[in-house]
């Protein structure tokens, strides 16, 4: 019944994306890209429906059950009714992918499918800040019926009282409609943004690079231990983690598809979603439209600032005016909010702690993602080697069409992650320790979308000699746009 | 080509070996078990415990010294199970959880907590009264 309950509210997404951007059934690009981002748009619009009906009319199933099936019945119509046509993604041109890089991704994919299942199989609740805060509260809201209120009792506080409540309310409506507290719906939904996020990431990079560079992101993302563990501790960053992707990934595709603004109302959805899951989310939100703006001014793009400002407003409106009810309606006062002016004062002015801040960030940036190298050094190398010589200028041509969004991630991402670490410094009583606990997972939280800015940025990939790639893949398959073509054979024949 | 097939190789490698790293660590976790129990270990103890109610507040006692990192991941934990009630980290409550890892109740402790036992559900909890005394 758990998993029933989740295929419904993954229907419901999945019409819904449908809805934004129709394409006929089958297997294609387009349908996994949809469907990767459904998990998400399903998992958003879920959660908020539950919020507002349990605070509008109680925890009744009676109600409950048939709001759900309401909003799956009005996605499911509008995304396999709708008569529109619209923008589709297909692959991008590129060599044949080697043989070496599908084992190689298919192994990532089987070693993180048998971690997942490891960890979650040893301890199913996941890691205490998974089930102290969001599972706590998912028990409140379902087993205290009309006084679901208590699950915000100031003799809570060290839970985190005042994080949205997506994630809760998710797990709350799976066990509600089941009827089972199963740790079964808190590990699917996991599993569900996991494999969501390598979705976004992929498809977006398929259609975008190619299916090459598209499989080299999605094995490092495999490969980055500490997402596919954070995925099993349940924790809420790798949720995060693909709403903040989704939304960069939605920019990209703006800047390929400038006609098209429904890619900016998605990211705006998305973004607010980001918003819904955890603090640092709005966080986000915010320097997402402060970037965007910057960022379309810089590339000399003024005349779509307003339309995409508002598109991106937009999309954000209906999560964060959810949001904004649960902290004026529900939620008690940040804690943020009890520190003495003073204390902050006299945190901001000690140089000490600035200092253990920048050293616990390098400390956490050289051992991210448990990779045996430092990932910084790879990636690093990664950029040398590929470097473009004077004679093949590509990269730079080849990124031009990404400026804007490029520019949008490189400051949106950089800018979530200092606000996050000023609010430490100023607010943290135990610095070190706080950076110790959670600086991994606020780089978690950032690195898929990460990884998506810096393969769009860089010189694309060419594993296997023209000469074999011409003989195995005949041209003119791709219905990508004539211009972009013609970038990616530039490419090819280098 | 060849520089770019050498960083991806590299790139897969590292990640698969960093991956299968992570993997031993967790299987060492699965295959040594830690003195520290699980969740659903954790909440098994309190299998015989009365179902809580909402607006039910008890109060919390453990046997853990207070500078022991468990000590307060077991009482995180004990509200944890026992939502929807309230578990306040005190022994002023008319009810009090005592969590406990000795064979039996520790009633030195009961004593400096004036508590009076009323029901050990054994598995190491127990409820108890406050002392009227």
């Amino acid at each position: 019944m758990t998993l029933l309950c989740l295929a419904a509210i993954w229907l419901a997404g999945f019409g819904l994306v449908r809805w934004l951007f129709p394409r006929p059934r089958g297997w294609s690009l387009h349908n996994i890209w949809l469907f990767s981002l459904a998990v998400g748009t399903g998992a958003g619009v879920a959660s908020c429906v539950y919020f507002l009906a349990l605070l509008l009319a109680g925890p009744s199933v009676a109600i409950l059950a048939p709001a759900l099936v309401v909003v799956v019945a009005i996605a499911l119509g509008l995304g396999f009714l709708t008569k529109r046509t619209g923008t589709q993604l297909d692959w991008a041109a590129s060599p044949p992918v080697p043989r070496y890089l599908r084992i190689l991704f298919l192994a990532a994919a089987a070693l993180a499918l048998v971690m997942f299942l490891s960890a979650v199989l040893y301890n199913s609740h996941g890691e205490e800040g998974a089930w102290s805060i969001w599972n706590l509260r998912a028990r409140f809201l379902v087993r205290a019926g009309t006084f679901w209120r208590l699950a915000f009792s100031s003799d809570l506080n060290w839970s985190r009282l005042d994080y949205p409540l997506l994630l809760p309310s998710l797990v709350a409506l799976c066990w509600k409609l089941s009827r089972e507290e199963s740790t079964a719906a808190p590990v699917a939904i996991a599993f569900l943004y996991g494999i969501g996020t390598l979705g976004v990431l992929i498809s977006t990079l398929a259609a975008l690079r190619g299916k090459t560079m598209a499989m080299v992101a999605g094995m490092l993302l495999l490969g980055t231990a500490s997402f596919v563990a954070l995925t099993a501790a349940l924790y809420g960053d790798v949720p995060l983690s693909f709403y903040i992707l989704s939304a960069i990934a939605l920019l990209c595709l703006q800047d390929r598809h400038p006609e098209d603004l429904r890619f900016s109302a998605l990211a705006g959805l998305m973004a607010g979603f980001a918003a819904w899951t955890r603090n640092e989310g709005l966080v986000f939100a915010i320097a997402l439209l402060l970037a965007r703006t910057f960022a379309l001014f810089l590339v000399r793009q003024r005349l779509a600032i307003v339309p995409q400002f508002l598109r991106l407003l937009a999309g954000m409106a209906a999560p964060l005016a959810v949001l904004i009810t649960f902290k004026l309606r529900v939620a008690p006062p940040s804690e943020y909010l009890s520190v003495p002016r003073a204390v902050i004062l006299k945190n901001l002015t000690d140089v000490g702690r600035w200092i253990t801040m920048i050293q616990g960030l390098m400390l956490v940036l050289l051992n991210f993602g448990r990779f045996l190298i430092p990932i910084v050094l790879l990636l690093g190398l990664y950029l040398y080697l590929l470097r473009s010589r004077p004679s093949e200028n590509v990269a730079s041509s080849e990124s031009v069409s990404y400026r804007a969004a490029l520019t949008t991630a490189w400051i949106a991402l950089p800018v979530t992650l200092v606000v996050q670490m000023v609010l430490d410094v100023l607010y943290e009583p135990n610095l070190a320790l706080e950076i110790g606990t959670s600086g991994e997972r606020s780089l978690i939280q950032l690195w898929p979308a990460a990884l998506l800015a810096f393969f769009l940025a860089s010189r694309p990939l060419q594993l296997v000699a023209p000469e074999q790639d011409r003989k195995s893949k005949p041209a003119g398959k791709s219905t990508r746009p004539k211009s972009a073509k013609s970038r990616h054979s530039v490419a090819e024949t280098h | 080509l060849g520089r770019q097939k050498f960083v991806v190789l590299l790139l897969g490698a590292i990640a698969l070996a960093s991956s299968f790293w992570f993997l031993l660590d967790i299987v060492g976790a699965v295959a040594h078990r830690s003195p520290v129990l699980r969740v659903a270990e954790f909440e098994d103890r309190f299998v015989d415990f009365p179902k809580p109610e909402p607006h039910m507040v008890y109060g919390y006692v453990s046997d853990n010294a207070p500078n022991d990192p468990r000590s307060l991941w077991e009482y995180h934990l004990t509200q944890y199970v026992l939502a929807p009630a309230i578990i306040k980290d005190s022994a002023n409550e008319p009810l009090v959880v005592v969590n406990y890892h000795t064979k039996g109740l520790d009633l030195r402790m009961l004593r400096n907590n004036h508590l009076d036992p009323f029901h050990d559900f054994g598995n190491g909890v127990a409820l108890c009264r406050r002392s009227q005394r």
